[in-house]
């Protein structure tokens, strides 16, 4: 695993509407990583994940995401930094009118792959996730846990350098949640880095990785899942 | 990105969002048509108002002058820019016409010998009242010209009736125009902000603008190609056949520069960048407001 970060915060400040989301926060990353955000609701853990994938910019400070510095980035590069990133919301983002193989390969044809790699690549996500045999049904035929996996096809991808989760499995019952978390496990275990925004303490510590907390407008190292009782 | 992948989209997105869809080909045909049924007739009025100012004929009353100055004269005249043609009306061409309009009555008059020779002058249709003044004003310093007559409250009047029917005809259609583009953009807002869902996966997967854009405005020159047709099909039903059924007194009115391809042409364009720069500029503000998260 390379030690170099794939998210480097420095100095990072953020606020919205007057109120100081995030102040002066440092945080780095490693390539292959597998990191909790915790916290508390409204703590500014989206907030954190926007300044990530480039949806807001600090007021101070600087973000750095897999070698771009996101903070001075172009409007126009932003589709560069995103194809670098797989992003899997809590609310599955899948495009109702089209079927499961059409929703992986969607996000190939943005990046204007060849028809031939598309179809070869779709099948081979779709078996990763354990879903091939099901390519042809549309969002609603599947559950909950099956359009996470779906998802999660798609964020794959591009092969990003890293994937982040912003509660995956908050919709999710426990047994389709662990069985999602079992899938970022392994696809952590291919040397993808993960950073994911949870409130299921339950899952942190069955799958135990570092883990970082937002307090008080700053981000804390919070260890492992001993650390994690008082939360 | 490729074309297919537009076209299909543009095609699907069409069909996805019939009603929005239809409330902006609507749009555009009522526009489109609106600019159409105003272009003919205000072709039409202008072409009768500028028949009026043809048949209004300026008169050169010459003096007694030798052949050599009248032929200087015509040459002089023939110079002015607005000056069409000339016809020379000689002393006894003039008598001739004076039999003719009087007859019997002209009797002894005509033997006296008062009527002079004279030019008339035919100005071109586009030719402005101040120009017409200041020839007129030029003409009557010529050496061997008594006087210059015409009908200058006729022209005036014409010149005002043109001037306003040009102001009213523009005014109207840069509202109908106007109109037509916002309201052709709030539906095409509308049916981008239907999918908003769409746009934020296409962000999310690093979709770049331009190509979540390409679908949208290839759906607008649909829209538009499919109203310039509608509205064009609309004005060949009116123009051809409605108002002549209707109202026999003005049969088929000429088409702007007596083709019909000129104005549809215009029509079936204006819809095609109504359509385009209506989906342009929706997509292009609703696309970048959009959060992905």
């Amino acid at each position: 695993m390379s030690a170099q970060p794939v998210i480097s915060f420095k100095g990072v400040s953020v606020k919205y509407e007057d109120r100081q989301i995030l102040k002066d926060v440092n945080f780095s990353m490693n390539n292959g990583e597998f990191v909790y955000l915790i916290g508390s609701t409204g703590s500014g853990k989206s907030s954190f994940l926007k300044l990530v994938y480039r949806d807001i910019l600090p007021d101070e400070g600087s973000v750095h995401v897999a070698g771009i510095n996101v903070t001075t980035l172009k409007e126009n590069r932003i589709p560069e930094l995103r194809r670098s990133l797989g992003i899997v919301f809590q609310d599955f983002q899948l495009l109702p009118d089209r079927n499961i193989q059409e929703n992986v390969a969607f996000a190939l044809q943005v990046t204007g792959k060849k028809r031939k790699f598309i179809k070869d690549r779709v099948i081979e996500l779709l078996s990763m996730v354990g879903l091939s045999h099901r390519r042809y049904h549309m969002p609603e035929d599947l559950s909950g846990g099956e359009q996470q996996r779906v998802v999660i096809a798609r964020a794959l991808a591009n092969e990003p350098r890293l994937m982040l989760a912003d509660e995956p499995t908050g919709n999710l019952d426990p047994e389709a949640a662990a069985s999602i978390m079992e899938l970022f496990r392994q696809i952590n275990n291919r040397g993808m880095a993960v950073l994911m925004v949870t409130h299921n303490y339950d899952m942190v510590h069955r799958f135990p990785y570092r883990t970082v907390k937002i307090q008080n407008q700053t981000i804390t190292e919070a260890g492992h899942q001993s650390d994690l009782v008082s939360m | 990105m490729s074309l297919g992948y537009v076209i299909k989209e543009g095609f699907s997105g069409f069909s996805r969002t019939r009603l929005a869809s239809l409330t902006s080909v609507t749009a555009l045909v009522i526009a489109v048509l609106l600019v159409g049924v105003m272009g003919r007739l205000g072709y039409n009025a202008y072409q009768v108002v500028n028949a009026l100012k043809q048949s209004v004929d300026i008169e050169v009353f010459l003096l007694d002058v030798d052949e050599q100055r009248t032929g200087r004269i015509e040459t002089d005249l023939l110079d002015f820019p607005v000056v069409n043609n000339v016809t020379y009306i000689s002393k006894e061409d003039a008598v001739a016409i004076f039999r003719e309009e009087f007859g019997t009555e002209a009797g002894a008059l005509a033997e006296l010998d008062f009527l002079p020779a004279s030019f008339t002058l035919e100005i071109r249709p586009d030719a402005g009242i101040d120009e017409i003044r200041e020839m007129i004003g030029q003409i009557r310093e010529f050496q061997g010209v008594e006087d210059v007559v015409f009908n200058q409250q006729l022209l005036e009047t014409l010149e005002d009736r043109l001037e306003v029917l040009v102001i009213a005809g523009i005014g109207i259609g840069l509202f109908i125009l106007l109109t037509a583009v916002i309201l052709v953009f709030n539906t095409i807002r509308l049916t981008i902000y239907a999918k908003r869902n769409i746009i934020r996966t296409m962000k999310l997967v690093g979709a770049t603008n331009g190509f979540i854009r390409r679908p949208f405005l290839f759906e607008g020159l649909l829209q538009g190609l499919l109203a310039g047709a509608i509205a064009i099909g609309l004005h060949f039903v009116l123009f051809q056949w409605a108002i002549p059924y209707y109202l026999p007194q003005f049969g088929v009115l000429a088409w702007p520069l007596d083709e019909w391809y000129y104005l549809t042409g215009a029509m079936a364009l204006l819809s095609l960048i109504m359509g385009i720069w209506g989906s342009r500029w929706a997509a292009k503000k609703f696309i970048s407001q959009t959060s992905i998260g």
